[in-house]
């Protein structure tokens, strides 16, 4: 077995790499959301309802990719 | 929404109504991917399709609804001087949990014998997609007032 074999060999089901980058990138995009609400709201106090629904929003559709991501494990493997 | 004056002591953010009438719409959507998912599933997959379908879409929309209710109770310590800080920590520590709660459910569900994988999956990608679809047009509907939550000052009188 040459080099690049042994390397990339892989023991297990690969699914369970999807499912770490189904909650991964949906975890940075809700802190950059909630990191930038939180800005908005220092700054412009009297803001804070209508910011909260912007925030609402942006936390619904990153977390959207989310469930449909870590869904497929119902009709993936392990 | 309403212009019913506020109580300038209310500190209560404006977002409320939005959101108290997301969660709304959001169940008449759930009642509505049920029946009609329902339905699909029972044509598909007999009796373990229906309860798949239905299992989904109760996942989906309610998993979906818990961002805003966490909003809606963490404005419950508006005013309070603890207020930024228990609200991201609500808002967030809701958002963890439900994640953990959905793979524990993934795990759980998975393999087992009274369900249709294939009709869940569906009924879990409508209900989310469906639910984004009326966030956004509960939102494009509703009427912000611009500022808020602002207090002005009392208006000056010529006495």
């Amino acid at each position: 077995m040459d080099a690049t074999t042994v390397l990339a060999e892989i023991s297990g089901s690969i699914a369970t790499v999807g499912y770490g980058l189904a909650a991964i990138g949906p975890a940075i995009g809700v802190g950059i959301v909630v990191g930038k609400t939180i800005e908005g709201v220092a700054r412009q106090p009297e803001l804070a309802g209508r910011l909260q629904v912007l925030m609402w929003i942006g936390i619904a559709f990153t977390e959207a990719l989310a469930f449909v991501g870590i869904a497929t494990g119902f009709i993936f493997g392990f | 929404m309403s212009a019913a004056p506020r109580d300038p002591a209310d500190r209560t953010p404006t977002s409320n109504p939005v959101l108290r009438r997301a969660l709304l719409w959001s169940g008449v959507l759930a009642a509505v991917i049920a029946v009609v998912g329902g339905v699909v599933g029972f044509v598909v997959a007999g009796t373990e399709g229906l309860v798949s379908a239905l299992l989904g879409t109760l996942i989906a929309v309610g998993f979906m609804g818990i961002t805003a209710a966490s909003i809606l109770i963490a404005n419950r310590f508006a005013g309070s001087d603890l207020f930024v800080g228990a609200f991201f920590g609500i808002v967030l520590g809701g958002w963890l949990l439900k994640f953990i709660l959905f793979i524990v459910l993934v795990v759980l569900l998975r393999g087992a014998p009274w369900l249709d994988p294939m009709v869940l999956f569906i009924a879990i990608v409508a209900g989310v997609l469906g639910s984004l679809v009326v966030d956004v047009l509960v939102v494009a509907k509703s009427r912000l007032p611009y500022a808020s939550d602002t207090k002005l000052p009392p208006a000056p009188s010529d006495d």
